[in-house]
């Protein structure tokens, strides 16, 4: 049995630094759980906790049902790929995978057959005598990953295996370890910040930011009924649009008034969410995925479910247009906001009211759209998110 | 996944990038040489400046090899004053060779240059193996360990580097000869107090070289043994000491020749030349003005140098790798 219980994990430096606070996440046997979030957010510190590279100032770790906060690394039967692969340079890929049999004192002929089965694995067989220094990176990678394989343990731990390779490399690289990790049936740390990864390769995923978990649920879940404002813009490509909108009583019920257009709030919404009537004559952060907006003159709907606005970017893709444009609006400026943007690279530091909001939206190819152009957008009001621009959080109930 | 299609496939049975395409005899176009005043513009004068320097530099040398093979015991004995100018040039080419120099100098009763080779030999190997090893442990301490005053200590290492061991010499002196009361193994007049001397300083520039080369080498590997299983002792032996072999080779080379070549320190705890060094016991056939042997001390010069050759000969590329390494971080 190798479940992995993190019971209120903290870290807390030295110097104050307070990296991972109250983190409990419960890992069954054989899931593939990832960990994930922007730099700084404690995953990797998280990880390393579990491994024991660094010290747990408060809070139970388990392994197997077993406390292993004061056991070693060595004893607590984990294996661990770095980002750096962390391979022996004066030693060739055989013994480099042989290394920690080694040290146990495995007998020859099982350490052998461990090596062969794990080589035939990752296709490794026809590198065995090399060194790693003649060996490419997702050669490498996969070496750091026979290394952990043979030592069959009880839990893989994996900091951003990834980070290391190009882009067309990585995405073939994940469906090999998503392919091994389940055929080995393993509990899986994993810890990454590109949420594609993320969404792809865990049964669950855990949203870390600033040390503190945001959520921890299915990528399904994650993606579709976000816990807050962070959450719904970090999972998702392009991320979430967000504006502020007003809700005011109208002829028919609660509307949203956002920037000149004006969007219904259906009925079966209001239905599940009955604390949105609290909000009437206030403001709510409204989140629209690009995916649930069309262009108007291809989807048909009424004027209550259109957003006018100004085309400023298309990009063609083929499958899809994405169609970038503005309309008066006011931006949701949060902790949460300003740090995506950060990392995102944007360099917006100040927010006028009149500059309106920018937007992202995915149309179908067939759309005429252009730059410049003025556009009416549909948006499918029944998938639409809500969150309290105060606290951030999603309004669910 | 097939392996082939990789692209750093450094297979030995494929030829690599630079493999000339489509062999066979084709028609190797022959590249124009360049003119004779833009290549010495270019080119050319690198060699001539090349060829000065090396004439300057080995100058001295050949001088002392000419010398000691001449059979003389006079400074001019290779170079009689009445060559002038250029013709003194001449003079590297000696015009007798004899060993007589040699073999006075070897069989001789006042001075016992097999003892001062033997001293020697024996302190810079002592010395080279121990500073590596103490400057090892402290490399690896300050690289990979956070302790109170980690910063503190290597500041202070710096800033005691800036002092030249030369200055303590009267301090030495009377260390050791009160050492010589207490403990007389290790006082004035031992090769073990020499050592001792020696050590003391030798933790300064190695260490800092050491912990240069160190930081290159990823923590990663350290804790990927970790969990492997491998203790502290096995993780600093037999994997950051293998990889660090490169900066290891040149610390024990500098030691070696630091110590091999040293003079005052070794003047000042060995004075009786009966028992001293090599570079303390061939001074001392210079020393006194009446009778200064440099035919003698030339010869001990030759014969001193061969072991500082045979260990630059067997270490030298691995200086070349080593020395830029450490100096450059990451």
């Amino acid at each position: 049995m190798a479940e992995v219980v993190l019971d209120k994990i903290n870290k807390l430096y030295e110097n104050g630094f307070h990296a991972v606070k109250d983190l409990s996440i419960d890992v069954a046997d054989g899931e593939f759980l990832v960990l994930v979030g922007p730099s700084g957010c404690g995953k990797s510190t998280a990880l390393r906790m579990v491994a024991g590279l660094e010290d747990i100032s408060t809070g139970n770790l388990l392994i197997g049902g077993r406390r292993v906060n004061d056991v070693d690394p060595q004893g607590r039967d984990i294996a661990m790929v770095f980002q750096s692969y962390a391979l022996y340079p004066h030693m060739s890929v055989a013994d480099n995978i042989a290394y920690g049999l080694k040290l146990r004192k495995m007998p020859k002929d099982e350490m052998n057959r461990r090596i062969q089965r794990a080589a035939d694995m990752l296709e490794l067989t026809p590198l065995l005598d090399r060194k790693p220094k003649q060996l490419s990176g997702g050669q490498r990678q996969r070496v750091a990953m026979g290394r952990s394989i043979v030592r069959e343990p009880q839990v893989f731990l994996m900091d951003e295996p990834l980070s290391n390779l190009d882009a067309k490399l990585r995405v073939q690289m994940r469906a090999e370890i998503s392919a091994v990790v389940r055929s080995l049936n393993t509990t899986t740390l994993y810890v990454t910040h590109d949420q594609t990864e993320a969404m792809t390769m865990g049964d669950r995923m855990a949203v870390l930011k600033a040390g503190v978990l945001n959520q921890l649920g299915t990528p399904t879940e994650c993606y579709d009924t976000p816990n807050n404002i962070f959450v719904a813009q970090f999972v998702g490509s392009p991320p979430m649009n967000l504006v502020l909108a007003d809700i005011k009583e109208g002829v028919n019920g609660l509307e949203l008034h956002v920037g000149g257009s004006t969007l219904e709030i259906p009925s079966s919404t209001l239905d599940e969410r009955p604390t949105l009537k609290g909000y009437a004559g206030k403001q709510v952060a409204l989140g629209v995925r690009s995916e649930d907006m069309e262009d108007a003159s291809i989807a048909k709907v009424p004027d209550e479910r259109r957003v006018k606005g100004k085309v400023t970017l298309t990009e063609a893709l083929g499958s899809e247009i994405i169609v970038h444009f503005t309309f008066p609006g006011q931006k949701v400026v949060t902790e949460d906001t300003k740090l995506l943007e950060k990392e995102g690279g944007g360099d917006e530091l100040h927010v006028q009211q009149d500059e309106g909001v920018k937007w992202v939206a995915s149309f179908a190819p067939r759309s005429r759209v252009r730059m410049g152009d003025e556009v009416e957008i549909a948006v499918d009001v029944e998938r639409v998110h809500y969150f309290d621009p105060e606290t951030s959080l999603a309004i669910r109930n | 996944m097939s392996t082939q299609t990789t692209p750093f496939q450094l297979d030995p049975d494929k030829p690599g990038i630079d493999a000339p395409v489509g062999g066979g005899p084709q028609d190797t176009i022959k590249a124009e040489r360049m003119p004779f005043g833009r290549w010495m513009r270019l080119v050319g004068w690198r060699h001539v400046v090349a060829v000065i320097f090396v004439i300057w530099a080995l100058f001295p040398v050949f001088y002392v090899i000419t010398l000691a093979f001449s059979g003389g015991n006079t400074l001019t004995a290779a170079c009689p004053p009445d060559r002038q100018g250029l013709a003194a040039l001449g003079c590297i080419f000696p015009s007798k060779i004899s060993l007589d120099n040699f073999t006075t100098l070897l069989n001789s009763d006042q001075y016992p240059f097999a003892i001062w080779f033997r001293n020697t030999l024996a302190i810079a190997f002592i010395n080279a193996f121990a500073a590596l090893f103490m400057g090892a442990a402290a490399a690896f301490a300050f690289s990979r360990l956070r302790f109170a005053g980690r910063r503190l200590g290597l500041l202070l290492l710096m800033l005691v580097q800036m002092f030249p061991g030369v200055l303590a010499l009267t301090a030495i002196y009377a260390l050791m000869t009160q050492i010589q009361r207490v403990f007389p193994a290790f006082g004035i007049n031992t090769l073990w107090g020499l050592s001792l001397v020696y050590l003391g300083g030798a933790l300064g520039v190695n260490t800092f070289l050491m912990k240069g080369y160190f930081d290159t080498i990823p923590v990663d590997i350290d804790e990927s043994a970790r969990i492997d299983g491998a203790g502290h002792a096995r993780i600093f032996f037999g994997l950051i000491m293998r990889l660090a072999m490169p900066i290891l080779i040149v610390v024990f080379f500098v030691s070696f020749q630091s110590t091999f070549n040293e003079l005052p320190i070794a003047q000042v705890v060995l004075p009786d030349q009966a028992n001293t060094t090599l570079a303390v016991g061939l001074r001392g056939l210079v020393a006194n003005p009446l009778i200064q042997q440099w035919g003698l001390m030339a010869a001990g010069g030759v014969m001193a140098a061969v072991p500082m050759f045979i260990v630059f000969l067997l270490t030298q590329r691995s200086l070349v790798t080593g020395m830029t390494a450490g100096a450059v971080k990451g």
